[in-house]
């Protein structure tokens, strides 16, 4: 056990905030070319596709040294890359998944947000039962025929690629009819209709296919196989946001502290109050163990054990404990709390979300946390029959199949 | 950055599972219930031949050098086991005569430590059970022969098989600690049972109890900042315990869950046990996490290490009295009986809880170092 961070990685993290420190932006980038030419220079810097190999665009750095950039960009408040799902998953899969001819044509616009890329998997009525999806996609010889429904999008006004799941044969068991291609989102086929969140901005869209047309050559896999390629994609999180997170987390805490200080009960401080203490501590004990966790996961990938079911436990704990964190907050700060724009200094937070804003911001999302990417409920389920080797439920859907 | 255990620290894990699952069993355990003692003799002198009570002591004293991380394996397994005996007490003691000792201090007390001829103990809470090293109350007085003690010490583990007793108290220059023959005049040692059989308190009143000079450990006055130290140790070593006892219950429930029907089906497929079984395995793994990385801390007198050692045992408290109660929800009425092995394990993380500082103490202590 060596918890120091290694001379290589110390050397790392102050070559990565000299860059930052000198290279960003000074002014908020409001239009989607800012945002990609800022993406443009951290791929040049080499801090985006840090895992992905050289040969495809990428530059083959530890994990280690990805959670180090991230966890410098959240110290700096830094704006994030784009194309976080294609980096993060849709390339990947088309790297362990594709053909040469999609690799060549796809990976490269990827990394340098050319082209952004978007998800198409949940649909209205499959969402933590994703493989009952209804969006049929029909084999025309060198091409399909798309028609359905997909939503909770993200990027989907933005996207240029979408990777769909789509049902190719509806007589075989549901998760052995579906299959997995890409779906060029600029076509007349393609309507996305972004949706308001509770949060009042729109990060996601609904999107609906009439007619649309998937070359068979985008094909991933082999037909009828797009099931199992989605448990790949689902499981490429890396932990690589792992330590930005946390400082995340502790510089809101700081704000927090702040406010307690400025707020009064009783005409003392609120941090002289020995329930807020309390509460303060139990909070920042949750929060710490957040940040040990995220060392035990990195030092696990950086010795190439790959995370499996266990990124689950990881997955499910931090959103959970998001939810106990801004909601502990916004009972402290009281009307403070319910501020959607900032006036006080303390009221103003990194949300994590890729949505500036306040503790009510952070709030507001950290109700989405423990829905996507596999729910609670879904992730208990994997922890339950993969980890601890529960007995599988009986389930109406298994009994018919 | 490694998080891993070295191929050693493995080893030292196995054997003392492989030991521990033979020579503690629940059935040992329950035996031990109505000794008077407590412990078992024979374990105790295995345990030193295995080299766990020189664990960390310097090898010039028959030990092994090694650190907190070591130590809180080995808890991890003997809180798995709900061992009964007063090793912690005693390693911890053992670690206080080694930090401040003279040689003679030392050389009388470590190396019998290391091979099993003696057991020791610290007597840190004094009557109003305030665990502020700073706020002793049991006076030391200067006397012809050196000084005289008095004053009343609750909660102390194991006191009545102990050779020596660590005693702080308040002398004229400020808190100092002394080590005290359990059998002096003046001293009165009673047992005080708690839920927990395997746990032994003992209730010592100090009355004019003679000490030699020469049986101040450091100088007089200045046992605050190795009080906090022994504290730390305390708290990161009970951590450990509790996650012991909360992976034993946690084991003992997904196995449960496995096996008893219901319905027609195991009762680990209904989701309500399944989520249930996850939320503990959560638990016991952040609490791992909090544990490791404190003991980790404490070795490498890491600057966070004050910090980590409050969040470990504040952590692990709430999150162990959790797991272990939920193990007996999973289990329904038979977890609630006397001959199920369930509350050996229930009961153990519940007195450690309140020992070494509880959740309260601890997260002050963690709202001092973060919010400043």
């Amino acid at each position: 056990m060596d918890l120091n961070y290694s001379p290589e990685d110390r050397e790392f993290r102050a070559t990565t905030r000299r860059w930052l420190e000198s290279n960003i932006p000074t002014q908020e980038l409001k239009t989607l070319d800012n945002r990609k030419a800022w993406h443009r220079k951290l791929y040049e810097a080499g801090y985006v596709g840090m895992l992905w190999p050289k040969e495809y665009g990428g530059w083959g750095a530890t994990p280690m040294q990805q959670a180090i950039v991230q966890d410098e960009m959240a110290r700096v408040s830094s704006p994030p890359a784009i194309n976080g799902l294609g980096i993060g998953f849709i390339g990947p899969t088309i790297i362990v998944h594709g053909t040469e001819a999609q690799k060549k044509r796809y990976l490269k616009k990827m990394l340098t947000a050319e082209e952004i890329w978007c998800q198409l998997y949940s649909e209205p009525n499959a969402g933590s039962d994703l493989a009952s999806l209804k969006t049929r996609a029909e084999d025309q010889g060198d091409h399909f025929v798309v028609n359905g429904q997909k939503i909770w999008t993200s990027s989907g006004p933005i996207a240029d690629w979408g990777i769909l799941l789509a049902r190719t044969d509806a007589k075989v068991a549901k998760h052995r009819g579906i299959s997995c291609v890409l779906l060029n989102m600029r076509q007349p086929g393609v309507e996305v209709r972004p949706l308001k969140q509770i949060t009042g901005s729109s990060l996601f869209s609904e999107v609906f296919m009439t007619n649309a047309r998937a070359d068979k050559s985008d094909l991933i896999g082999n037909i009828n196989e797009g099931w199992a390629i989605a448990q790949t994609t689902l499981g490429f999180e890396r932990g690589g946001n792992a330590l930005g997170r946390v400082t995340r987390y502790v510089t809101a805490f700081a704000q927090l502290v702040k406010a307690t200080k400025e707020l009064k009960r009783g005409g003392k401080p609120l941090i002289e109050d020995p329930a807020v203490r309390a509460r303060m501590g139990r909070i920042f004990a949750d929060l710490e163990v957040q940040r040990y966790a995220a060392l035990r996961v990195l030092s696990a990938l950086q010795k190439g054990d790959a995370p499996g079911a266990a990124s689950s436990i990881t997955k499910l704990s931090y959103t959970e404990f998001e939810k106990r964190y801004y909601e502990l907050a916004l009972e402290i700060l009281g009307p403070f709390g319910q501020l959607m724009v900032a006036r006080e200094e303390f009221e103003e937070v990194d949300t994590s979300s890729g949505e500036p804003g306040t503790f009510a911001t952070a709030f507001l999302w950290s109700r989405a946390g423990t829905i996507y990417s596999g729910s609670s409920e879904i992730q208990k389920n994997i922890i339950g029959e993969r980890v601890l080797g529960l007995p599988k439920e009986v389930r109406a859907d298994r009994l018919k199949a | 950055m490694d998080f891993s255990f070295s191929s050693d620290q493995q080893l030292l894990k196995n054997s003392a599972r492989a030991f521990l699952d033979e020579h503690c069993k629940p059935a040992t355990v329950r035996l031990l219930w109505d000794d008077p003692r407590g412990e078992s003799e024979s374990m105790w002198k295995e345990m030193a031949q295995l080299g766990w009570l020189g664990l960390s002591l310097p090898e010039a004293y028959g030990g092994s050098g090694l650190g907190m991380v070591e130590t809180a394996i080995l808890l991890e397994e003997l809180g798995r086991a709900a061992y009964p005996g007063p090793y912690f007490p005693t390693v911890l003691a053992a670690a206080a005569v080694e930090a401040a000792g003279t040689d003679a201090q030392k050389k009388r007390w470590l190396s019998a430590i290391a091979t099993g001829d003696a057991r020791a103990t610290l007597a840190f809470l004094d009557s109003d059970l305030d665990w502020d090293p700073a706020a002793v109350t049991t006076r030391a007085e200067k006397s012809s022969k050196g000084w005289t003690l008095s004053g009343t010490k609750r909660f102390v583990p194991w006191a009545h098989v102990a050779n020596v007793l660590l005693v702080p108290a308040r002398a004229p220059e400020g808190p100092s600690l002394f080590l005290v023959d359990p059998s002096a005049a003046g001293l009165k040692l009673s047992p005080v049972q708690g839920m927990d059989l395997a746990t032994r308190w003992v209730h010592v009143e100090l009355d004019k109890v003679p000490v030699a000079s020469d049986a101040v450990l450091g100088a007089p006055g200045q046992a605050a900042p190795l009080l906090s130290v022994l504290l730390r140790r305390g708290a990161v070593g009970a951590a450990a315990e509790m996650l012991g006892a909360a992976r034993r219950c946690l084991d003992m429930a997904v196995g449960y869950a496995k096996v008893r029907e219901q319905f027609g089906q195991p009762i680990g497929s209904f989701q309500a046990i399944r989520h249930k079984c996850s939320e503990m395995l959560l638990e016991v793994e952040n609490s791992y996490s909090a544990v490791y990385y404190a003991a980790w801390a404490l070795d490498a007198n890491a600057e966070d290490h004050e910090l980590a050692a409050s969040v470990a045992k504040a952590y692990v408290a709430d999150a162990s009295r959790k797991v272990c109660g939920d193990a007996i929800q999973v289990h329904g009425g038979i977890g609630f009986t006397w001959e199920y092995d369930l509350h050996i394990y229930f009961k153990r993380a519940k007195a450690l809880e309140s020992m070494y500082g509880d959740v309260d103490y601890h997260r002050e202590q963690i709202v001092r170092r973060a919010a400043r």
